[in-house]
């Protein structure tokens, strides 16, 4: 009978070479929810709290996008928001998903609609021109 | 014994409170995901013009999405308390020493928020509801029925 510790719960020790993709990953999850807290809590400030979603219209939306300081505030929204739950999301895919063709699958399918919502999320925000 | 089934159990999270905090805040992220989506697209709507736009919103609003808005607020909320108390327990040296005394300041700090920010988004629903609609509109009418005269 081995004699273990409490804290040795027999991890895999980290490959010596190799990619360093999920140590970046795990610190870009604490960045991006640092700036997310800040991004994403005063979004929900302003929007639902301050103003009301009831008065929320065509051109309520318009008066923000005026200003290029609130496209940048809400691209940089989109961009973290989309980054920080993809990676999330692969995560908890990998996490929960063994058989290997079926995870593959999901993931991909994962990254194709982060990739498309992206594009449209940048698309309309750089493209919004007001009507009113 | 051998030592495998000593000490193979690396994927599983030992804890009592935190364990929860960790299912709960990737249940929260999923879900926040999901509505990242749904809202990505409602939102691109605004290029097809005022009335498309506003046609799109006016399905929000109700009293039934008025409860879905604060469980949302909830859980970006949350979910953000959450992360910085993660943060706290990864980066902070004697972290994960206090684990209980943070998990009790985030909730603390998730009712100080979510409580007085929950009565406005109410108050406000009705304030406004009772404003746009006829004289005779009562408190219940704003709870049972979207408002037809909303943009």
């Amino acid at each position: 009978m081995v004699k273990t510790t409490r804290t040795d719960w027999g991890r895999r020790q980290p490959p010596l070479r190799g990619s360093s993709f999920e140590l970046y990953a795990w610190f870009f999850m604490r960045v991006s929810g640092l700036l997310l807290v800040l991004l994403a809590v005063s979004h929900m400030f302003i929007m639902h709290v301050f103003n009301d979603t009831l008065n929320l219209d065509y051109e309520f939306v318009a008066a923000r996008w005026d200003t290029p300081y609130w496209r940048a505030f809400d691209w940089l929204l989109l961009a973290l928001s989309l980054l920080h739950g993809t990676n999330g999301l692969r995560l908890v895919l990998h996490d929960n998903i063994s058989d290997q063709t079926v995870r593959k699958l999901s993931l991909s399918a994962l990254y194709g609609t982060s990739l498309v919502f992206f594009i449209l999320g940048t698309y309309v925000i750089v493209a919004f021109v007001s009507k009113v | 014994m051998p030592k495998q089934k000593l000490v193979s159990s690396g994927g599983i999270y030992k804890g009592k409170t935190s364990m929860w905090l960790y299912i709960f805040h990737r249940v929260t992220g999923v879900a926040l995901f999901g509505y990242l989506l749904l809202h990505i697209i409602s939102t691109a709507l605004i290029l097809l013009g005022p009335e498309i736009y506003e046609g799109a919103e006016a399905i929000y609003k109700n009293f039934y999405f008025r409860i879905a808005e604060i469980g949302l607020f909830g859980a970006v909320l949350a979910h953000a308390i959450n992360g910085l108390r993660i943060i706290t327990v990864d980066l902070w040296r004697k972290g994960s020493d206090y684990q209980k005394q943070l998990n009790v300041i985030s909730l603390v700090i998730f009712i100080g928020v979510f409580v007085p920010s929950t009565y406005k988004m109410v108050v406000s629903y009705f304030d406004l509801c009772l404003e746009k609609s006829s004289p005779e509109t009562t408190v219940t009418d704003c709870i049972l029925r979207p408002i037809p005269d909303w943009k």
